[in-house]
């Protein structure tokens, strides 16, 4: 422990979820994500885990289903398509209020589209994607270390509001090499049994029944209300973001992940310019910093949305804003990546002329 | 008549997918050059494994589709023109895995469709992984210490599912592959062709299978013997059998639905000026 690695992204996202107690991982070969199953595949026999490779996807969702009503630590991954076939028992599981950690290592879509980097699934990810309404946590972590940290932090708030927690990262970060460090090693002997899970009723004096169903509309209403009053603390206590350089900014790029990444080196070119820009970045997508991006309203002049797809995120940022700023974007989508000297060159087509 | 494209094909030299792409070619070619089968009434699918681009390889109108969803997408295609030659081609990843439910539907259904899967037991595209086809022991990306599974066995699982054409060929034996190719095209109903093919690059079963597959053809085994055919199936081990299992005619579902009717030739197409105009 402390001790940095060499690791890839797909590798370490796994050997974190191990760290994280992670007790069973399901899922199903897509690329681009083979690395994550693999790793499982090799690590979790040694630490007398559970590794299944399913039939398919929807197999895949239901396996951790089943294993979170036993309020068992589990992990899942997949890439978009295989996400979209899950999305069934994401409603599913948001209804039953059982704990999990799904991780969508993101391509470029719609359909079978290719296996490029890609952030078309944001929509997907924060506004429901399944029926029905609900919300996961979606985390977007833009850095191997932050992924490492972040996948802890993921089945934290999972248990803490029994919730599914997703994992937003893109094929880049899966497949990029970079030096991480596990902080910290969840010791799963002292996991508990919690007393919502269908563990067999012992002593207990009343059943437990983990259920997404009721035909009563007033009793279903119930069960809504009860996610709903979930989702606004988590809005109220949950949000992550980082504001990158903004104290003095006189323009904000918003972006997540990949795109934050590169933005950050936009930045540093901008600003040997002379241009004051700084970068709002949600770290949970969902729920959205949008007091964040509001509060800086009158500070600066525009914002400038920049995502791996046609558009998707900046609704969020608009809301937020509420028609306060501009908000101008810069999109890339089919699975590339622009580079910042791109994303500069966009952004400055904003300026009218004054830095020219 | 060739129907060849220009696209480059992608395989990996050696390939068990250039036998069965060689083996379909000459009997499509020959049978649209005797006026058997016409080329524009004939539609190819396929699904997603690396075989999936042999789609790009056939100058004939295709669909390069989900991952395991072949059966219903040709029944949809079948029952909207039955007129078509519907042939697809799907990996066992789509067969028995991603798609399962859809191959055993579809086999007692008996929609004249024609299902020709690539079976390598292994997932090729994603470098590796087993299959529901890949052997007990098998070592591969995902199962390092050895699958501990049990395979499926695809023919007894599509006899049991009532398909009414089952047979089995082996990539490295093109004449018979063509033979039995021919006889699922004609075959009126619901065809069912596994095909043993190696994955030279993750699976390499040539040998395996070489010194193994002998032909029901040059047996005297019968075609039209339900029970035996089952019993037949079940012969996997140093043996293999490799031609048509079971053959039977019977009522396919859009005969037993429709009758000779056609919707897409009879279907009212809409005036769009009418549409239009209403819309103003």
């Amino acid at each position: 422990m402390g001790e940095k690695i060499l690791m890839k992204g797909a590798e370490a996202i796994a050997e974190a979820a191990i760290k994280a107690g992670a007790m069973a991982f399901f899922g199903y070969p897509i690329t681009p994500q083979n690395e994550t199953p693999e790793y499982f595949s090799r690590r979790m026999p040694e630490v007398g885990r559970i590794f299944l490779q399913a039939e398919s996807e929807v197999a895949a969702i239901n396996m951790i289903y089943g294993a979170a009503c036993t309020g068992t630590r589990v992990f899942a991954s997949s890439s978009s398509p295989g996400i979209s076939l899950m999305q069934e028992g994401f409603s599913y599981i948001a209804n039953s209020n059982v704990p999990c950690v799904v991780a969508n290592v993101m391509r470029g879509g719609p359909g079978l589209g290719d296996i490029a980097p890609a952030q078309g699934d944001y929509f997907q990810a924060t506004k429901g994607g399944g029926h029905g309404d609900y919300h996961t946590i979606v985390i977007a972590p833009h850095t191997l270390q932050e992924e490492v940290d972040l996948v802890l932090k993921a089945f934290d708030l999972a248990e803490k509001y029994r919730i599914m927690v997703v994992l937003i990262v893109d094929g880049l970060l899966g497949q990029m090499m970079e030096p991480v460090e596990f902080k910290e090693t969840v010791d799963v002997t002292k996991f508990k049994v919690p007393e919502w899970a269908t563990v067999g009723q012992g002593d207990r004096e009343d059943r437990i029944i983990i259920t997404s169903l009721d035909l009563a509309p007033e009793g279903l209403e119930k069960m809504n209300l009860h996610l709903q009053e979930k989702y606004r603390k988590i809005e109220e206590q949950e949000v992550m973001v980082e504001e990158y350089r903004m104290d003095d900014a006189e323009y904000a790029i918003t972006a997540f992940g990949t795109m934050a990444r590169i933005s950050k080196t936009t930045i540093e070119l901008a600003r040997s310019e002379g241009i004051k820009v700084g970068l709002i970045r949600p770290i949970t997508v969902w729920p959205f910093p949008s007091k964040t991006i509001e509060n800086r309203a009158n500070q600066v002049k525009f914002f400038f949305d920049t995502e791996l797809n046609a558009g998707q995120m900046i609704e969020d940022v608009k809301l937020a804003l509420n028609g306060a700023r501009p908000v101008y974007f810069y999109g890339k989508m089919g699975g590339i990546v622009p580079s910042a000297e791109e994303v500069l060159e966009e952004f400055k087509k904003h300026l009218g002329g004054q830095h020219e | 008549m060739s129907i060849t494209t220009e696209k480059k094909i992608q395989w990996c030299p050696g390939c068990g997918n250039f036998g069965i792409y060689n083996a379909f070619k000459s009997v499509l070619e020959k049978n649209i050059d005797e006026g058997r089968l016409k080329k524009e009434n004939i539609v190819i699918l396929s699904g997603i494994g690396c075989y999936g681009y042999i789609t790009n390889y056939y100058d004939i109108n295709s669909f390069h589709a989900t991952h395991g969803r072949i059966p219903p997408l040709a029944t949809g295609i079948k029952l909207a023109n039955p007129s078509l030659s519907v042939i697809a081609f799907v990996g066992d990843g789509d067969a028995y895995a991603e798609g399962m439910s859809h191959t055993i539907h579809a086999a007692r259904r008996n929609t004249d469709i024609k299902l020709i899967v690539h079976d390598n037991g292994v997932y090729g595209l994603t470098t590796g992984q087993f299959t529901p086809t890949s052997p007990r022991g098998f070592k591969g990306r995902s199962t390092p210490f050895g699958n501990v599974e049990n395979p499926i066995n695809p023919i007894t699982l599509m006899l049991v599912a009532r398909a009414t054409f089952v047979a089995r060929g082996f990539c490295g034996d093109i004449k018979h592959l063509e033979y039995i190719l021919e006889r699922a095209i004609f075959h009126k109903g619901f065809s069912f062709v596994d095909i043993l093919q190696p994955c030279v690059t993750f699976n390499d079963t040539y040998s395996f299978y070489r010194s193994r597959v002998y032909k029901l053809e040059d047996t005297d085994y019968r075609t039209d013997q339900y029970e035996k055919a089952i019993l037949k199936s079940l012969e996997f081990d140093d043996r293999i059998p490799i031609g048509i299992f079971y053959e039977k005619e019977e009522e396919s579902f859009e005969e037993a639905i429709r009758g000779t009717h056609n919707y897409f030739y009879e279907r009212q197409v809409p005036d769009i000026s009418e549409i239009v105009r209403e819309m103003i």
